[in-house]
């Protein structure tokens, strides 16, 4: 399976020449099976960029089918959803899956506050041309998705959960932990080491460096150790280091691989936009 | 009085090479009076870069903030949760709005942060906020600012303001729509939708208000989001070319029109490409035409 981060920043888009080597877009990563399926996590700006490739193919025909697994509802996992150009094309059909936020307020309704005719002259889901299906499911269980075994978790984020997944497809394992953060660094949830065990690539969670962790602890992300243990304890591969900081331009990410690489044995790199990588 | 280009972009953020140079964050402009006095318009996701700048300016004292909202579209108020100095306890933020489909505008500005969308609610934010409602036909002061707010053309209604201080003028113009094809109104567009009369006379009411109000200003900052071949493609889309806004601004005498809300797919080359195109058309027609890039200072009332 290959997979492609088109967005590997949190919270923020960052444009600038401090950013150009890992890249300024929110999450948004691809996954293609070799049948040539297709499997998207999260709508940040990265997302935006993939629409512009979509669009060369059979999305801008109106033929494309797409599931996209969304991990939770913050507004950087969200904010390339307005302009992902294939919900404008009929014919298209895009599945959202999600959980439904702890607020009590449904998956749907949260992605038509998004677009309400305020925020957005999209003014609601029934004016995107494409079939959109949004199918809110309890994570812990496992998903059906045409090409890939999808198994889902939630894990703590702050003051409220995220959805990690393990995401097996051609025999490999990707599992995506991201905006987390475990009540101890040191000890990952089981639910979080379930996910990872055995995996080619874990991306997780390195929004802060272990120096800066102090000063962030409870805001609901990992310094990049929290990915180190989840990998060794779970004997994965190899670790991409992943939700960097709006803070975070390239020569402080190529300190915290290089310090990171040097504490374990796991392969670690830091994601970043670009190209597609073999699992 | 100086203006400050924090975000020039429209519609959404757009990291990467293509966009180093005129800058890939959204809407955000600061003005500065002689005194030191300043004013934001539009909290797009160039509003980040400011309030970083503004706090450590006030070297964590608390400021008293006004920020003028256009519109309340994502890629005009995206920046205001990123906002440091919103979390320095003592400071004052003004938030200025036209009241179009929204009943509360503070239900608006909240409804960014609503738990699933932000981790820390509008109540929860250490700064004191202060919900101001626009109305185009009532001007109002802001310190040494005389504010005039101008009804645009854009889903769901869109407000420019002119501002007078020491002496001198300027306008933002963003978002609009020229005013001949397509009316905005209160839902949402599929396409073009034929105008009737009632409208016709609506467009060119709102049209020669705003020439109205841009009389005397001497810089013009004006959303000319599209290409014509791309207004020509999404002429519902509710925004200008450079053709329309020189138009305008000729008509209204402006000295100097700044491009501006450029379109995510236009990168760096082909705004140099646009730039000294309308920097060439300016100078033949008797304006001066700068394209917007972020970083940019403009002076009020001098020549560059």
């Amino acid at each position: 399976v290959k997979l492609r981060f088109w967005g590997v920043r949190g919270s923020f888009a960052m444009a600038g020449r401090d950013f150009l080597r890992y890249g300024g877009n929110t999450t948004s990563i691809e996954l293609l099976n070799a049948n040539g399926q297709r499997l998207l996590i999260d709508l940040g700006t990265g997302a935006t960029e993939l629409a512009k490739q979509l669009m060369q193919g059979e999305f801008g025909k109106g033929k494309g089918s797409l599931p996209i697994l969304l991990s939770h509802t913050h507004l950087d996992h969200l904010q390339g959803l307005p302009f992902f150009t294939p919900f404008f094309i009929k014919g298209n059909h895009i599945k959202i899956l999600g959980a439904d936020p702890i607020s009590g307020l449904s998956l749907e309704a949260t992605l038509q506050n998004q677009l309400s005719p305020h925020y957005s002259p999209l003014n609601g889901l029934e004016n995107l041309a494409a079939g959109v299906t949004i199918a809110s499911f309890a994570p812990g269980g496992s998903l059906e998705v045409p090409g890939f075994e999808v198994t889902t978790a939630a894990v703590p984020h702050g003051n409220m959960w995220t959805t990690a997944f393990r995401i097996a497809a051609d025999g490999k394992i990707v599992t995506f932990l991201s905006d987390v953060e475990y009540p101890e660094v040191d000890e990952p949830l089981p639910q979080a080491l379930a996910l990872a065990h055995g995996a080619d690539l874990v991306i997780h969670d390195a929004m802060h460096s272990d120096q800066d962790y102090g000063l962030r602890r409870g805001w609901g992300h990992s310094p990049a150790r929290a990915g180190v243990v989840v990998a060794e304890r779970a004997a994965a591969r190899r670790l991409a280091l992943f939700h960097h900081s709006p803070d975070a331009t390239d020569a402080m990410i190529d300190d915290v691989v290089a310090r990171t690489a040097a504490t374990t044995t796991v392969a670690v790199f830091a994601a970043a936009e670009g190209s597609y990588l073999e699992v | 009085m100086q203006i400050t280009f924090w975000g020039v972009r429209g519609s959404y953020p757009v990291p990467g090479a293509a966009t180093v140079r005129y800058g890939g964050q959204t809407s955000c402009v600061e003005a500065r009076t002689a005194s030191g006095e300043h004013v934001i318009v539009d909290a797009g996701t160039g509003l980040r870069a400011l309030g970083n700048k503004l706090a450590s300016e006030a070297g964590g004292a608390p400021g008293n903030h006004h920020v003028l909202l256009s519109h309340v579209h994502w890629d005009h108020i995206q920046g205001l949760p990123f906002f440091s100095p919103a979390y320095i306890p003592g400071t004052q933020i003004s938030v200025y709005a036209l009241l179009t489909a929204a009943n509360e505008l503070d239900q608006v500005i909240g409804g960014i942060t609503r738990h699933e969308f932000f981790p820390m609610p509008l109540e929860a934010v250490p700064a004191q906020f202060q919900f101001q409602k626009v109305e185009p036909g009532l001007d109002f002061h802001i310190g040494a600012f005389h504010v005039t707010p101008i009804a645009l053309n854009h889903p769901f209604g869109s407000v420019g303001y002119r501002f007078d201080a020491d002496g001198v003028a300027w306008a933002y113009v963003s978002d609009t729509a020229p005013f001949d094809r397509v009316l905005h109104k209160q839902h949402f567009l599929a396409g073009p939708e034929p105008l009737s009369d009632g409208d016709r006379s609506t467009l060119a009411a709102m049209r020669a208000a705003l020439v109205e109000r841009l009389r005397g200003v001497d810089t013009a900052v004006y959303d000319t989001h599209f290409t014509a071949e791309e207004y020509a493609r999404f002429p519902h889309y509710g925004h200008s070319t450079p053709d329309q806004a020189l138009d305008v601004c000729l008509e209204a005498g402006v000295r100097r029109l700044v491009l501006y809300h450029h379109a995510p797919s236009h990168g760096d080359d082909q705004m140099d490409q646009l730039a000294a195109d309308y920097a060439n058309q300016g100078s033949e027609r008797g304006i001066e035409v700068l394209t917007a890039f972020e970083g940019l200072t403009v002076t009020i009332g001098v020549a560059t």
